[in-house]
């Protein structure tokens, strides 16, 4: 399993990201060959919430930390884009920027890139003493994080408008340029995972003495997740502003956080595969219920769920799963594919 | 040279490890013995880092290393193993060694190749992709082993290397471990129950009981001072005994 040598190697020790990157094209392209728009609507919808997925399983997953904090990243990119992608005319209508925002519109995709940088940097900052803490310490503090970017971003009017939603982003994530930024973090994470840093990281999650004495620095591991996580945390928020065309404070809050969570750990925290699985079974159960919620019709006769079912129905999912996988659905296993001939199996 | 000197370690009003000094060069194996609760393991946690010492200095080629941290120490050259193994269960058996080569500073590929090395140097080759939580308890151990000689360090510090096995086993690990000095230009400490692996392993024994330096010599005048019979041995029917 040392670096990929040829081409053929190559394909096969990323068939992880290539897989999952396939199945996805295949699902946006049958949509899209469909031609139904409110379909479309929900597999992007599902496509930013696997990039919110897979950024936190770049931390959680790897270093086994859990972290309660991470929308925080998605808040900061999702306003960070914001005030680089607004109009001039809607900036000085709605907000007080400095000169260098608030007089030029910036294009979208360098923003996102600085939006998301910008989620990476905040993340080096406050990662630097909460990485030095773990379990239910680490967790407490990542919550705290996200306490205090969200008290900072309902008061801090002059930049988000408040409480009060943030209205005309411009919008041009549809689900193909959503499935772009997809497959770059499906590509992305698996590469660290399986970088030198990822490997490392990995072991401090199986055993920190063991790792400190295998000369690895837990903290400095941690941190590098963390930044690299943000930034596809950010990356998220930037999908969401662009999609809905307004964003609002109160949509990255402890909501969002548990949902992520929860689609993390029911696919399957230890595994990207994992990650990815979760978000789509998640999204799914919730879309069917959300349409019965608003009426079905079986056999003739018109039903609908009562309000609350799509929480319920996810709870009763969650539960179901811990009890009887409690490794999530993938239990920790990556889907692969091997080309040519097979090896010999290790004896 | 790995150095020890008047080390104490203190739990309140414990004192762990009373004014014990000891020095390992780079081409011997000493071995550390001492009854239950002697405080064998907790001199190796001092001499890693893992515990700071109350007093007393820890010196790596005369430069203090005492306070810093663990991580900064395996770096440096200082490897160890655990009673508990702590092997780094969910990773396969190759990723256990490569993780501590990485620590050592290797990249990637590097890291692997080092790894199916020392794999192969103890007979454990072929088992690269199995779960190290799936091995066999002896085979974890020895593992374990593999991973601190990953680090490529100059000092080897093994604690209870051979709990839990076979006599055939320990006659194996002392083969291999008899050949580290030479073979990997690394000094060895070895803390051992088992009488019949520390014999055959060192030239050198330190004995501690109670947290004090009781002996130190060749294994045979360790055999016969009276304070050691007295203090470890004397507790055993027989040399021999396993200690667990």
């Amino acid at each position: 399993m040392a670096g990929p040598r040829t081409p053929l190697k190559w394909l096969e020790t990323y068939s992880t990201p290539i897989a999952l990157t396939l199945i996805l094209v295949g699902v946006v392209g049958l949509t899209w060959a469909s031609g139904a728009a409110v379909f479309a609507q929900t597999v992007t919808d599902t496509l930013i919430r696997i990039m919110l997925v897979v950024g936190l399983y770049i931390f959680i997953g790897n270093s086994g930390v859990l972290a309660f904090g991470h929308i925080a990243f998605t808040l900061i990119g999702a306003y960070g884009t914001a005030w680089l992608t607004l109009s001039v005319f809607k900036k000085s209508f709605a907000l007080k920027l400095p000169l260098i925002l608030a007089e030029h519109q910036y294009a979208v995709f360098p923003s996102a890139i600085a939006a998301a940088l910008l989620a990476s940097l905040v993340a080096l900052v406050v990662g630097v003493p909460i990485m030095r803490l773990s379990g239910i310490a680490a967790a407490i503090a990542s919550l705290a994080v996200l306490g205090m970017f969200h008290t900072f971003y309902n008061n801090w009017s002059g930049w988000t408008m408040g409480a009060a939603t943030l209205p005309g982003l411009p919008l041009y994530v549809d689900m193909w340029v959503a499935l772009g930024w997809v497959a770059f973090a499906l590509f992305v994470a698996f590469a660290y995972q399986r970088s030198r840093f990822g490997l490392a990281l990995r072991a401090t999650r199986e055993d920190e003495f063991g790792a400190r004495a295998a000369g690895i620095n837990i903290a400095r591991q941690r941190l590098i997740a963390f930044v690299l996580s943000a930034f596809f945390m950010g990356l998220a928020g930037v999908l969401h502003a662009h999609f809905l065309g307004s964003i609002a404070v109160k949509s990255f809050w402890l909501g969002l956080t548990f949902t992520s969570l929860a689609m993390l750990i029911i696919g399957g925290q230890r595994s990207l595969t994992g990650a990815v699985t979760g978000a789509v079974v998640i999204s799914g159960i919730t879309e069917v219920l959300r349409q019965m919620e608003g009426g079905f019709t079986l056999g003739g006769v018109t039903l609908a769920l009562p309000l609350g079912s799509q929480e319920l129905g996810i709870a009763l999912v969650m539960l179901l799963v811990l009890i009887f996988r409690p490794a999530g659905l993938t239990g920790g296993r990556e889907l692969a594919f091997r080309l040519g001939r097979r090896r010999r199996a290790d004896a | 040279m790995l150095e020890a000197v008047e080390i104490e370690v203190r739990f309140g009003g414990l004192t762990a490890i009373d004014r014990v000094s000891l020095a390992l060069g780079q081409d011997e194996i000493l071995g550390l013995i001492g009854p239950n609760g002697a405080g064998k393991s907790t001199l190796v946690n001092a001499l890693t880092g893992f515990q700071k010492p109350t007093r007393g200095v820890v010196r790596l080629d005369g430069v203090a290393i005492g306070r810093w941290p663990a991580d900064r120490i395996a770096r440096l050259g200082i490897a160890r193993t655990f009673q508990g193994v702590r092997l780094f269960q969910g990773l396969t058996v190759i990723e256990n060694l490569a993780a501590a080569a990485i620590g050592g500073g290797l990249k990637r590929p590097g890291a692997e190749a080092r790894g199916r090395d020392i794999l192969a140097w103890m007979g454990l080759d072929g088992r690269d992709h199995q779960l190290a939580g799936a091995l066999p308890y002896g085979d974890q151990r020895r593992v374990a082993i593999g991973r601190a000689l990953a680090l490529a360090p100059r000092f080897l510090l093994l604690d209870e290397p051979a709990a839990g096995m076979s006599d055939a086993e320990c006659d194996a690990l002392v083969g291999l471990i008899r050949r580290v000095p030479e073979e990997f230009a690394c000094g060895v400490l070895l803390i051992e129950h088992n009488m019949r692996v520390v014999m055959a392993a060192c030239r050198r024994i330190h004995v501690i009981d109670s947290g004090r330096t009781i002996a130190a010599g060749t294994p045979a005048e360790i055999q016969a001072d009276r304070d050691v019979i007295r203090a470890y041995l004397g507790t055993k029917s027989e040399p021999g005994h396993a200690g667990r």
